[in-house]
């Protein structure tokens, strides 16, 4: 068993400037973190604090002016599209604000995408993906296509195929920005109790100050610059309770 | 990813606009349609033409005559022959020697009862005969003994019987002749000009198919052996009291090429040696050209359509990938790889096309039945219900003919149009980032 407490994604002095025109604008200024395995993150700040950005380059989708991000050591910000795609496959999960399922696809090819990407058989991956379905309680919508399920469900469509693949780290983008208050604690409580299973890290952007009951650090961000970083004593007792009933 | 996967989700998409995919899928058709039917035009034209040539004569024969008048002239001797036959891409060669000058009456029968007085008689070494495209309808070729001939199909019709009145005493066409010409020997009889009678008796080994590309001999004549006609022209010229011209040579010759495609060059190689020449290729080639012309002119307009075609798909794929452009995003985002998304639109392109292609090439054949059916019908009605002897021959010849290496190429040119419409689209699809997966619109 992996132990909590080793870094897995490193970030020093990162800074990302925007170009407009004449005119250059500084989204990140010199930003440092750590985030341990199996910790739930969550990045808070207000629009425009820099926080979107700081996921897009912890995740590889954007490249930064300066400084570097490494998870599992390896440099995410040198990466090439093709070593992206591949680092993507194994290690990184997705769950995103508008879903961003499939419309032509059901329920389980859904689930089962990251799996298919990575070339696994199709009877395999999609047994997998029904297993999934079924933990995040759509065992009755296996068949559904995007279009004929609510936002909540959608979503537990998503949260399905982010964890599908048993990524190490999972990286969303304010998950619950659509959902209303009820699917908001419905949602948030699968995704915690996921990764505390499979202990798994959860990088999460939000501006909703009720997400830092279930996060183990919270960060925020205030114009590119990091203004708080701290693990949260409650939060870890809380989790650390919840993992031994999960062994138990 | 899985080509099986890659296949489904192609598949998938495509299916997702049906009426967008079915639009472009029958531009390709009527593209690919048009390619077909334009060309296969253009073969029936040529395979039309080629039959008229053939029905005319041999195509890979050449006539050489020699050239020039008087002492000038140019005669083709055993020398020449040997050089002929020695040009590559020749397979028989031989003299041709016609008896114009030798006015000969025919007897056949008990007493010389049966009388033939014109006879068109021509002469090529016997070895050569078969290969020239002589026919046999009966008896063997074996004209190697002397005297031994061949005679025309018709031949024994030219008798008429000399103890019958005027009028009764020739059978017609279709009737029984009055004697076996192959088991009759014949009688040959020139008066020379100091009125002295030369004879000669000839037995008929077979009997020639008419075939008057080849000379009236086939139809009411008589085929020798080279050497034995030369002997009865020389022996009648000497019984004129003239001496043989022999020695100078022939003053026609029959060359057989290989190929037709040989054709022109022996051609050209004999005339160099200082003879004219003659044959189906100075005729053909000039048809042939234009046929060709016509054509690619045909081929262009069909390639045109499938040009258009092909900015269809590439207008489709385009318009597909704008409206995906999140979808790209997100599949990048969860891990799929470059070459995956490239080959996914090219996929879908090259499938637009191969569809297309497939159902192209039913309806040609379709189209095709159908120009052929009315062709056929139009022309039996034009001509009376084929009173001509041509028309049973002209009228079934297709308008339209689609050989099978047409169809098949013309379904891997749409296929590959397709892709080749699709690559645009793809490195569009490709250069999507996966952060286009977070935008909120």
């Amino acid at each position: 068993m992996k132990k909590r407490g080793k870094p897995i994604i490193q970030v020093r002095e990162l800074w990302k400037i925007y170009r407009m025109g004449e005119e250059e604008a500084a989204a990140l200024k010199g930003v440092s973190l750590d985030i341990l395995q199996g910790e739930i993150c969550c990045i808070f700040g207000t629009s425009g604090s820099g926080k979107s950005t700081l996921l897009n380059l912890l995740a590889g989708m954007e490249r930064p002016t300066a400084g570097e991000v490494r998870i599992r050591g390896a440099q995410v910000s040198r990466m090439n599209e093709e070593e992206l795609a591949v680092f993507r496959q194994r290690y990184m999960g997705f769950i995103f604000q508008s879903y961003n399922l499939l419309p032509s696809m059901t329920a389980v090819e859904n689930t089962a995408l990251p799996l298919m990407f990575r070339g696994v058989p199709k009877r395999e991956r999609e047994e997998e993906a029904v297993k999934m379905l079924k933990r995040v309680g759509l065992s009755h919508r296996l068949g559904y296509y995007p279009g004929q399920m609510s936002g909540g469900q959608q979503q537990r469509t998503g949260i399905a195929r982010a964890f599908a693949s048993r990524p190490e780290v999972i990286f969303a983008d304010e998950p619950t920005g659509n959902l209303d208050s009820r699917t908001t604690e419905d949602i948030m409580e699968m995704i915690i109790g996921f990764a505390r299973r499979y202990r798994q890290t959860i990088v999460m952007v939000t501006h909703d100050p009720d997400m830092e009951r279930y996060a183990d650090r919270v960060i925020r961000l205030v114009d590119g610059v990091i203004v708080r970083n701290e693990s949260t004593a409650v939060c870890y007792k809380e989790a650390f309770s919840r993992r031994k009933e999960g062994q138990a | 990813m899985k080509k099986g996967d890659l296949l489904q989700v192609c598949l998938q998409n495509l299916f997702r606009h049906k009426a967008r995919t079915i639009l472009t899928v029958m531009g390709v058709v009527l593209g690919c349609c048009s390619v077909i039917i334009m060309l296969s035009m253009g073969i029936g034209m040529k395979q039309a033409q080629e039959q008229a040539l053939s029905m005319m004569g041999d195509l890979t024969i050449i006539q050489v005559y020699s050239q020039g008048k008087g002492k000038k002239t140019s005669k083709i001797t055993d020398r020449t022959m040997e050089t002929i036959k020695a040009i590559p891409g020749v397979t028989a060669a031989t003299p041709r020697l016609t008896a114009d000058q030798l006015p000969v009456t025919v007897y056949a029968g008990k007493d010389r009862r049966y009388r033939c007085l014109y006879l068109s008689a021509a002469g090529i070494r016997a070895d050569a005969a078969e290969q020239m495209g002589y026919r046999l309808l009966e008896g063997s070729w074996n004209t190697a003994g002397q005297d031994r001939v061949l005679v025309g199909q018709e031949f024994a019709f030219l008798f008429e019987d000399t103890k019958r009145p005027e009028g009764k005493n020739v059978k017609e066409f279709g009737e029984e002749p009055f004697f076996d010409v192959m088991k009759t020997p014949l009688i040959l009889e020139a008066e020379g000009e100091g009125g002295k009678k030369l004879t000669w008796e000839v037995r008929p080994s077979g009997r020639l198919k008419e075939d008057f590309s080849k000379g009236m001999e086939t139809s009411g004549g008589i085929l020798f052996r080279l050497e034995d006609l030369q002997r009865m022209i020389d022996e009648y010229q000497r019984s004129s009291g003239k001496p043989a011209d022999r020695k100078k040579g022939w003053n026609a010759a029959i060359v057989k090429a290989d190929h037709i495609r040989h054709v022109a060059e022996i051609e050209g190689k004999i005339r160099k040696m200082g003879f004219s020449t003659s044959s189906m290729e100075s005729i053909r080639r000039p048809m042939e050209q234009e046929a060709r012309q016509k054509q690619m002119m045909f081929g262009c307009l069909g390639a045109v359509s499938l040009f258009v075609a092909a900015l269809g798909i590439t207008n489709t794929m385009i318009m597909s990938i704008s409206e995906r452009t999140k979808e790209i995003g997100v599949m990048k985002a969860l891990g799929c790889q470059v070459h995956d998304v490239r080959r996914l639109f090219l996929l879908e392109a090259g499938a637009i096309g191969l569809t297309g292609g497939i159902l192209g090439m039913a309806v040609s054949y379709l189209l095709s039945a159908v120009m052929n059916v009315a062709a056929i019908s139009g022309m039996a009605g034009e001509m009376g219900g084929g009173e001509l002897l041509w028309a049973g021959e002209a009228a079934a010849m297709p308008v339209s003919v689609i050989p099978w290496w047409l169809s098949l190429a013309a379904v891997l040119f749409s296929a590959l149009t397709g892709l080749a419409a699709g690559y645009y689209p793809a490195k569009k699809a490709v250069a999507i980032p996966a952060l286009e997966a977070i935008r909120h619109d």
